[in-house]
């Protein structure tokens, strides 16, 4: 009975710290993230090189259906192209990362969404997750500074982008990027951080002295759709 | 699969990580051919031209995408808007990275907005995609001779010429620059770099159709000399220069239309908005380092005074000006609540400023009056109306206009049909249709902001009996 009780003990034990331990160790990658944004923002080259290191010996989690990650992940990407339906693609991009915990497309998409649908904590979890995954990916940084960027941390914005330009696959693509949002792009801190990024790297950039004017949001259909606000 | 635009720019930014300096590694190809270029060393230009061809080449963009862009860019640079045109050049460039005729035409329009390190990086890229476009080691000549780095200019335009698909053409080009341009070292580069491709003829009196200068340069007929002293090369230069009788144009921006040439056509209306808009400013404000308030303004003077109603700036704590494409940091000078205006200075200088109409008289009533501003931060709107009235509040001298004007149009030019300003743009009725309400610009010349040496004015009108 005795003996009994401790084997099964240690079976609920093990249920109960093995999923504790995977979120120990997302836990403990997320906090690599961040670490190599903040590293980033300060200019530490070497810093961020150690700290992606540290993430990429990490195994990476296993599939359990590959296959059906791939075509949710599939899904996913039509209803974001095709339907522009966010939603769908959501729960789309949210079964892919069940089925496949280190496929990180799904992850970055489900940032996407998430991001989309305007719930930037969970956007930025998931970007986090697929960067713990690989973190030379340059699209999920740049993912990443938008979210920041929306959450007005003009700091985190500015180490994810200086991210995105270290990892980009073709820099002076990714400089004119930059330059792009550091001169055109309405909301103060993705901008600020684009031209502090620019700077970081010693890369030619201007500043704006008359930022840009946003769309004007009561500009409204004067025929609304049935249900629509009215101008 | 086709992905929505955003989308697909965020996919196309996936890939291996990029070798640790990669540009840098261009660039040293580039400047060895530049080098080997300016000392006429085909063989050294050869081997590192191979070597830039050897250099992994980028993944590919959307063709498809960057087309129209490229061309909706070519047409706002031929109508000489080359901001607007780096823009399109910019969204071309980041939709496909490996068309070496976008990076030209980006690193072009970097160069026309004196812009030469942004210039010099995507022509020296330009060059990695395709090493023997002539066009870009042109437009990289230009820049380095801009900068005044003569011997890479001279490199770099000798690399044109060697790869040039008409060479004779080209070295026309160069024949132009060496003689009609109006920078020193632009004529220099090209004068040394003719000298290196066409060692046996002189090069500004080559093409028979060019009249040949009073004291021209003479070449060098070794051409393993070093390159003349700069200094007497002007002096050669300069002197031939005042035999031209035609020399050509050196690629520059047409000046703003003043008030008072020829017009440009269009209606009446047309030619208004076109002359009045690049001195028709929008005020920005900031408040603790964030965009407060918009309004309207006008240049008043060549010097950039930027007249507007002080309510728009009262409350800011920084402030900038955008007078059609310029920009400005600006200061208050004077400002004032009875008459509401204020007087701003910036660094716009040689601005084309409006002249403001002292008229103020029952006669006004009637005239049709053109209204430029930023109603609701949309700028550059263009409304019109009449006169439809004079009144006087407060002891201050009105117009009142049937103008549509909205918030954001404070403090910007109502404007009569010979293009001179009769009001600025204040205050209208809450209630009522198109009430509206200008300060006279008679009141603007009866206040202390007038400053009879730097603004314009026409005197009033006498009455014809």
């Amino acid at each position: 009975m005795h003996t009994r009780f401790t084997c099964g003990g240690c079976l609920a034990l093990l249920l109960l710290v093995a999923p504790l331990a995977v979120a120990q160790d997302s836990e403990r990658n997320r906090f690599f993230v961040q670490q190599m944004i903040e590293l980033a923002a300060d200019g530490n080259a070497q810093g961020v090189d150690t700290m992606q290191r540290m993430l990429e010996q990490n195994p990476k989690p296993a599939a359990t259906d590959a296959e059906a990650a791939r075509a949710a992940l599939r899904r996913g990407q039509e209803a974001l192209a095709q339907d522009d339906n966010t939603g769908a693609a959501l729960s789309a991009f949210l079964q892919a990362s069940r089925d496949d915990p280190g496929n990180l497309d799904a992850f970055s998409y489900l940032g996407l969404s998430y991001r989309k649908l305007g719930q930037l904590s969970d956007a930025e979890r998931a970007l986090q997750i697929a960067l713990s995954l690989d973190p030379s990916r340059a699209v999920a940084w740049f993912q990443l500074a938008q979210v920041y960027g929306l959450q007005n941390d003009q700091r985190r914005a500015r180490g994810a982008l200086a991210n995105t330009y270290r990892y980009a696959q073709n820099p002076m693509r990714a400089e004119e990027i930059l330059r792009s949002i550091a001169e055109t792009e309405t909301a103060e801190p993705l901008r600020n951080a684009a031209l502090e990024t620019l700077r970081l790297y010693q890369l030619p950039a201007l500043a704006v002295i008359v930022p840009p004017i946003p769309v004007n949001p009561d500009i409204q259909p004067l025929n609304p759709p049935s249900g629509a606000r009215r101008p | 699969m086709r992905f929505p635009v955003p989308v697909a720019l965020l996919l196309a930014l996936i890939g291996t990580p990029a070798l640790a300096g990669q540009y840098e590694t261009i660039d040293y190809h580039v400047q060895q051919m530049i080098t080997y270029a300016a000392s006429n060393d085909a063989s050294g230009v050869l081997t590192f031209r191979e070597q830039l061809g050897n250099l992994r080449r980028p993944q590919d963009g959307d063709a498809n995408q960057a087309r129209p862009l490229l061309q909706q860019g070519e047409s706002q640079m031929a109508r000489g808007n080359a901001k607007e045109a780096m823009n399109r050049f910019r969204q071309a460039f980041i939709a496909d990275p490996t068309d070496a005729n976008i990076a030209v035409a980006l690193g072009s329009a970097y160069a026309r907005l004196q812009r030469w390190r942004e210039a010099e990086r995507l022509l020296v890229y330009a060059l990695s995609l395709a090493p023997e476009q002539s066009a870009a080691w042109l437009a990289l000549g230009e820049v380095y001779a801009q900068a005044g780095d003569t011997q890479r200019a001279t490199g770099a335009f000798a690399n044109a010429y060697r790869f040039a698909a008409d060479p004779a053409q080209l070295a026309e080009h160069l024949r132009q620059r060496a003689t009609g341009d109006t920078r020193d070292t632009v004529r220099i580069g090209a004068l040394q770099a003719l000298r290196l491709m066409q060692p046996g003829e002189n090069p500004v009196t080559a093409n028979p159709a060019t009249p040949a200068p009073v004291t021209p340069a003479t070449p060098s007929t070794n051409t393993t000399d070093p390159p003349a002293n700069s200094a007497n090369l002007l002096g050669a230069l300069k002197r031939g220069l005042t035999q031209l009788a035609t020399p050509p144009g050196n690629g520059e921006r047409p000046a703003a239309i003043p008030v008072g040439t020829s017009a440009p056509p269009g209606n009446s209306g047309q030619q208004i908005y076109r002359r009045s808009l690049p001195r028709t400013c929008l005020i920005v404000t900031f408040r603790n380092g964030k965009l407060a308030d918009l309004g309207s303004g006008l240049l008043v003077s060549a010097d950039g005074l930027v007249l507007t109603n002080n309510h728009v700036i009262e409350n800011a704590q920084n402030l900038a000006v955008r007078c059609g494409e310029r920009e400005s940091t600006a200061e208050v000078r004077r400002r004032g609540k009875n008459p509401d205006l204020a007087l701003l200075t910036t660094s716009l200088r040689g601005s084309d400023s409006f002249i403001l109409n002292e008229t103020y008289s029952p006669d006004l009533i009637g005239l049709e009056v053109f209204v430029i501003g930023n109603p609701y931060g949309l700028e550059g709107t263009f409304s019109t109306g009449i006169i439809s009235g004079l009144r006087e509040m407060d002891g201050v001298r009105y117009l009142q206009i049937s103008a549509p004007i909205s918030p954001g149009n404070s403090g910007g030019p109502v404007i009569l049909s010979d293009g001179t300003v009769i009001g600025i743009a204040t205050m209208g009725l809450k209630v009522g249709q198109n009430l509206n309400f200008a300060i006279a610009s008679a009141e603007v010349i009866a206040s202390a902001l007038f400053d009879a040496a730097r603004m314009k004015h026409q005197p009033l009108q006498s009455k014809k009996p």
